[in-house]
């Protein structure tokens, strides 16, 4: 056997193809994951058991299945309800609404690091709610979200690749594809595995930039708490 | 001492759901005065400082800033609450050092004291750093300027929280147990400071348990028990011929070594 990654030539398209659906996918999960993490975040806020109730059982059962059930279950459940929608429409959406569990618990775990303290100097010094939240509230939370948020949002790209057991056709079913047409299985996945590191290589540098530009965050506020390390670990999220 | 108070507290009632924290509280003070504000744990100092920055609303009283009503106003017999607007524009006059500083982590230290007097009394960029820059050489912080809160001392984090209260230029500053946080060694170090800016002739009021402090800076002391100040008097007076029994069993339990000084 002969290590041959010229027999992929002709499948270029196909790994393009694959690697713009993986990409959309992405990018939508993750703004459609984050939006909807930003709402249970602030709803488990709400000093009121019914909501906290709410969101940390969605938070539990999201978190405590694997992703590949949550896929199977959302894309063979949905027509039991009647509701037929392209698989990559299902996938995408079962994608961000896994991602939502984590991503609101980042949330949460930022606004709830943050000292009271904080809001009432900048309010003694006789800035307005709206400055103090503008100068002082805002940019502590926003740059404590970016360590977190880069893990989750690697692991959530690298999840992608379950949607191909729905005939999603995305860079993992492309190779699988490729290696079915070829016999040729590790040139196959040799170029999928590059191309995945290259996407999240990407991803990881533009996280990393935009918390150099947000200025770095202290030890003292981020990463001690054992529930945000939970979630800056990958070891404790659940297999697939 | 100029004929208006610099701060002017009458009546002040504060209750959280039932308890009442301040029960009547009473206070002037005058220009360039010193005021030690002691007394046991839970007595309401720090309540009564959340109050006179209207971080808490009193619940009955007035608090008159410079002649000027604070946070509520009365007209004849009818009581109006001031607009937030009212208020956040008379805050700066009232500079408060926060037991835990409430340093901005986010901002270096100089951007700490710059940043509230660009936002609040809108001065211009260049102006409010030399503002901070001789405010800071004056704390001694010049070398510390560009290094953010968590990399200084809790001695430089002090200074700096002081140094961004000053730079509102206000009448009166409030200190919440401005060594109550420090190491040991740094507590002298803190109290010099204090001491220093009372020679400036700043008005200030301390809640401190720093009994020397109390005795040899402030010009008063006034001491607090269950939400009342119960004696209020020039500072060696309090401290050797107290008129109420719990004042002088207070000091007794806080003065170290020398149970029978007095």
């Amino acid at each position: 056997m002969v290590f041959d990654p010229s027999i992929l030539i002709p499948y270029l398209p196909l790994l393009a193809a694959g690697t713009w659906l993986t990409v959309k996918i992405s990018v939508m999960a993750f703004f459609l994951g984050y939006a909807v993490g930003i709402v249970l975040a602030l709803v488990a806020l709400i000093p009121h058991w019914v909501p906290r109730l709410v969101v940390s059982v969605y938070v539990a059962i999201l978190r405590g299945i694997p992703f590949i059930i949550v896929v199977f279950l959302v894309y063979y459940g949905l027509p039991f309800a009647g509701v037929r929608l392209p698989a990559y429409v299902t996938g995408t959406v079962a994608l961000g609404l896994f991602a939502s569990a984590y991503y609101a618990e980042i949330v949460r775990a930022a606004i709830v690091a943050l000292s009271p303290g904080q809001f009432e100097s900048a309010r003694a010094v006789g800035m307005s709610p709206l400055q103090a939240m503008r100068h002082v509230i805002a940019p502590q939370i926003l740059r404590a979200l970016v360590p977190p948020s880069t893990n989750m949002t690697l692991t959530m790209i690298k999840e992608s690749s379950v949607l191909s057991s729905i005939t999603v056709a995305d860079l993992t079913y492309q190779s699988l594809v490729i290696q079915g047409n070829t016999f040729a299985p590790f040139e196959s996945f040799a170029a999928v595995t590059l191309i995945y590191w290259a996407m999240t290589a990407i991803v990881a540098w533009a996280f990393a930039r935009s918390e150099r530009r947000l200025g770095r965050i202290e030890a003292e506020n981020v990463g001690r708490s054992a529930l945000v390390a939970s979630f800056l670990s990958f070891d404790r999220r659940p297999a697939s | 001492m100029s004929a208006t108070p610099v701060l002017s507290v009458a009546g002040l009632v504060k209750r959280f759901r039932g308890v009442t924290a301040l029960d009547g509280v009473y206070l002037d003070v005058g220009k360039g005065e010193v005021v030690a504000l002691i007394g046991p744990s839970g007595c309401g100092k720090s309540t009564l400082l959340r109050c006179l920055t209207w971080l808490e609303q009193p619940d009955d009283g007035f608090i008159t800033i410079e002649g000027k009503a604070f946070g509520r106003e009365r007209t004849g017999a009818v009581v109006t609450p001031q607009r937030r607007r009212q208020v956040d524009l008379m805050r700066p006059r009232i500079g408060l050092v926060f037991q835990q500083l409430n340093l901005w982590p986010h901002l270096t230290a100089i951007e700490n004291v710059i940043r509230p007097q660009l936002v609040v009394l809108r001065r211009s960029r260049a102006e409010a750093t030399e503002r901070a820059r001789a405010l800071m050489a004056n704390l001694g912080l010049s070398d510390r300027s560009e290094r953010y809160p968590h990399s200084l001392s809790g001695g430089q984090r002090q200074r700096v929280a002081i140094a961004r209260a000053l730079a509102m230029d206000p009448a009166l500053m409030l200190f919440d147990e401005p060594t109550s946080a420090l190491d040991p060694e740094l507590v002298g170090e803190v109290l010099a400071l204090l001491r220093q800016l009372a020679a400036t002739g700043m008005t200030m009021v301390v809640v401190t348990h720093e009994i020397a402090f109390a005795a040899n800076v402030a010009d008063r002391i006034a001491f607090m028990d269950q939400g009342r100040i119960i004696e209020d008097g020039p500072a060696a007076k309090v401290m050797t011929r107290p008129s109420d029994p719990r004042v002088a069993r207070f000091l007794d339990l806080i003065t170290p070594g020398s149970p029978g000084h007095r």
